[in-house]
């Protein structure tokens, strides 16, 4: 007799929770690929409101693809991709249509099927036979099936600081081109200023990222196939050399600060407040050095191509928009075509160029012409520099020992298995040199190996 | 039922029965609908959660396909980590420096602000004061004061001859200034339960000590630690159930560095999820380690029961 009680209690009891904590909340959103007859697209990269002339060309940018496309509203967010909460959107089918990712996390993306490919798309517009191939290939998996577009694509350089530069009694028109030579003016610069002469990132991945990138100037690789499976190259003679220069810097000279656990945020915002003579960077930190962390002479800022020892090579960067693959077919067309009209034109029409570059150059905090890699051929490229000329406000001067460099290099991806895994092991090692005096080389790489061999052993099962 | 069937043929006493019985169900009803959003609440938020998580550590999934149920491989490929091993050990050092350095840290500060008189509020908000400011901003203020170069620590010693200091940089000290941190931020709360388990003590007790010729030390462990059992072993095992899921710290201050020193087992879970895309894998060192918490607590709790109720 009590049991059914019971039961009907429980069952009212619940029936009044659900309603008292507002469980409608819980229903799954409607279906936001029909609203009448609309396709409604989330798209991330709509910048933060303290970024105004951004934020206003992306809103113009908006109401001009919804009059050119009737049927599609867009909506922005000011996400980017993050990790923590990438995850849950995903399973919860909130992720944003449209993504916007860091170049490291493309490949991981893709090999856990996190986004999808839109090849298809893609090749429906006139000008996808124009892409620069280089520039794809990061975004592309091994059946060169293709899956983001990429803002502003760079190559990895050398970013200085010119005024350190003069202050230590070196010339900054003519920056380090080895890294004999970085070695040298890392050393200079720490006598003379007192100041951080070279900074090696090494927290969260980017250790062992900009570990790849001293060992591709070394000739070195840190994957290699074989018998058509990936196995890890780092205990090799380039990976070696490019610690032992780490650890002479670091111990030998001590030109290398005080500050070993980095990474990219830390370091561009330290090089921002003048603490560092130089460190491994695209010329796309000079946008975060300006607007985000408010570097105050920004004729400090130079680059140079990433300096060499026997490789001829370096590694490409750039931000990444992509689509998830949760998105349903039908939004991924729509998704593209806001991709090519608000990303891929700007990079490839010079008049649509010329008219975003004098929008943004209203606002003295933009940072207007920052040079990038030709997303599509160097003549198409040259004729967007040419278009936006009147509106550059960056010292155009200071990129060109990177502009001058970079073409006679080697654009290298990543590594094309488990490229984030590899650099949390390499991480390690890097941090192993830079903050114990006594750090054995061949035995942290002998380590990682190992390490590296059975990770990719079960990434490629 | 039965003994009712024997009673004398009379009414009265079953329909007395039958309304108590009715009053205790309203009285259960009720009691039901009050618990009801709390129930649904942690159900869904809590329980249910849970339950997903032991459901995917036994599940190959990227949370879009369909999942693939892979029995215990994601267990077996945790414990062949040779990471988690470490990240163990590490877990293991900073409840151990937590128990040595920030254990006390509060019952000490709880001591010494019973007996002060004059201004007792404003010491204990400005103990208290710690606990207010949000983890984050706590953690990338400390942040810079462990700074080897420009930080607050060394600059503070440099004026007496001491340090520089390499704090976060060196994998020998780096676990030591994460506990310095955390017992910071945390030993406000913990000094004002037991300020207030202190002053619960009855003041004969002390008088009765004291005129028995026991001094300050006698009288603190003969008589005040005693009264405060209950209330330290109940802090003792929280701490223990919270260092051990120590994440904010290491992931904030060093992501694990350097060398792997501050790798702690919840950084490790995260990194499987949120950097590696293993969310099975994750999921099965969480249930290892929600499990060695389970026995860790059972255990306690069995040798604590007798001594905390002598």
């Amino acid at each position: 007799m009590a049991t059914p009680m019971r039961v009907r209690a429980a069952l009212v009891a619940a029936a009044t929770g659900l309603a008292l904590t507002g469980c409608a909340g819980l229903t799954p959103a409607k279906n936001d690929t029909q609203s009448g007859s609309d396709v409604v697209l989330r798209v991330q990269g709509m910048p933060a409101p303290t970024d105004t002339a951004a934020l206003a060309q992306f809103k113009r940018l908006v109401q001009d693809f919804q009059a050119k496309n009737p049927g599609i509203t867009v909506e922005g967010t000011e996400n980017r991709w993050d990790p923590l909460t990438f995850s849950a959107k995903l399973a919860g089918k909130t992720i944003e249509d449209v993504i916007q990712v860091p170049l490291t996390e493309p490949q991981g993306l893709i090999a856990r099927k996190h986004v999808q490919p839109i090849t298809d798309q893609l090749k429906q517009w006139t000008h996808y036979q124009e892409f620069n191939p280089q520039v794809l290939q990061p975004l592309s998996d091994s059946a060169g099936q293709v899956y983001g577009i990429p803002q502003a694509p760079f190559a990895q350089g050398l970013v200085y600081n010119r005024k350190l530069f003069t202050q230590a009694g070196l010339d900054p028109d003519r920056p380090p081109a080895t890294w004999d030579e970085v070695r040298a003016a890392a050393k200079q610069i720490s006598a003379k200023t007192g100041k951080a002469g070279f900074v090696h990132e090494s927290k969260g991945n980017t250790g062992g990222w900009q570990l790849t990138m001293l060992t591709y100037a070394h000739g070195g690789s840190m994957e290699t196939e074989q018998g058509g499976k990936f196995v890890a190259a780092v205990n090799d003679a380039s990976t070696k050399k490019s610690l032992e220069l780490l650890k002479a810097m670091r111990w030998t000279d001590n030109s290398m600060g005080q500050n070993q656990l980095t990474d990219q945020d830390d370091v561009v915002k330290q090089f921002a407040a003048g603490q560092i003579g130089m460190f491994m960077g695209t010329p796309g930190t000079y946008k975060l050095a300006k607007t985000k962390f408010a570097m105050k002479d920004t004729a400090d800022y130079g680059v140079t191509s990433l300096p060499q020892a026997g490789g001829n090579a370096t590694l490409g960067g750039a931000e990444v928009f992509m689509v998830p693959a949760s998105v349903p077919k039908e939004k991924v067309d729509a998704a593209v075509q806001w991709l090519l009209f608000a990303q891929a034109e700007a990079q490839y029409e010079p008049a649509v160029a010329a008219e975003r570059a004098k929008e943004l150059a209203k606002d003295p905090k933009a940072a207007v012409g920052v040079p990038t890699l030709p997303m599509f051929s160097t003549a198409q490229q040259d004729k967007i520099n040419a278009a936006i000329k009147p509106y550059v406000n960056v010292e155009l001067g200071h990129f060109k020992p990177w502009l001058d460099g970079t073409p006679k290099l080697t654009l290298k991806p990543e590594p094309p298995v488990g490229a984030q895994k590899l650099y949390t092991i390499l991480d390690t090692v890097v941090q192993s040199v830079l903050t114990k005096r006594d750090a054995n080389v061949d035995a942290l790489l002998a380590k990682a190996q190992a390490d590296a061999d059975k990770m990719l052993a079960a990434e490629q099962k | 039922m039965t003994a009712l069937l024997e009673r004398p043929a009379t009414t009265e006493p079953v329909v007395v029965a039958s309304r108590r019985r009715q009053a205790g169900l309203r009285r259960e009803l009720l009691g039901l609908l009050f618990l009801a959003p709390a129930l649904v609440v942690f159900g869904i938020f809590s329980w249910w959660p849970i339950l997903r998580g032991l459901l995917i550590s036994f599940q190959q999934t990227n949370l879009v396909d369909p999942v693939v149920w892979v029995g215990l491989e994601n267990f077996q490929a945790v414990l062949s980590d040779p990471l988690v091993g470490k990240a163990m050990a590490n877990t293991l050092l900073f409840v151990g420096l937590g128990l040595v350095i920030g254990f006390p840290a509060p019952i000490v500060l709880a001591a010494v602000m019973s007996t002060v008189r004059r201004f007792a509020g404003v010491y204990r908000v400005v103990v208290y004061l710690p606990v207010v400011v949000p983890p984050v901003v706590a953690i990338l203020l400390w942040k810079w004061f462990y700074d080897p170069g420009t930080g607050l620590f060394n600059q503070l010693l440099g004026l007496v001859g001491l340090g520089p200091y390499p704090w976060l940089q060196s994998p020998q000290t780096a676990m030591l200034s994460l506990v310095l941190e955390a017992t910071w931020a945390g030993m406000g709360g913990a000094a004002l339960i037991y300020l207030a388990a202190m002053t619960g003590v009855p003041a004969e007790l002390y008088e009765a000590a004291e005129s028995d010729g026991a001094g300050i030390w006698r009288r603190i462990w003969h008589v005040m630690l005693p009264q405060l059992r209950p209330v330290i072993g109940l802090l003792l095992l929280l701490q223990l159930i919270g260092t051990i899921q120590v994440f904010t710290e290491p992931y904030i201050f060093t992501q694990g560095g350097p060398d792997g020193a501050t790798l702690t087992v919840l950084l490790l879970i995260f990194r499987y999820a949120f950097q590696d895309g293993q969310y099975g894998q994750a999921a099965a060192l969480s249930v290892l380690l929600a499990i060695v918490l389970a026995v860790l607590s059972a255990v306690y709790l069995r040798l604590t029961r007798s001594w905390s109720t002598k």
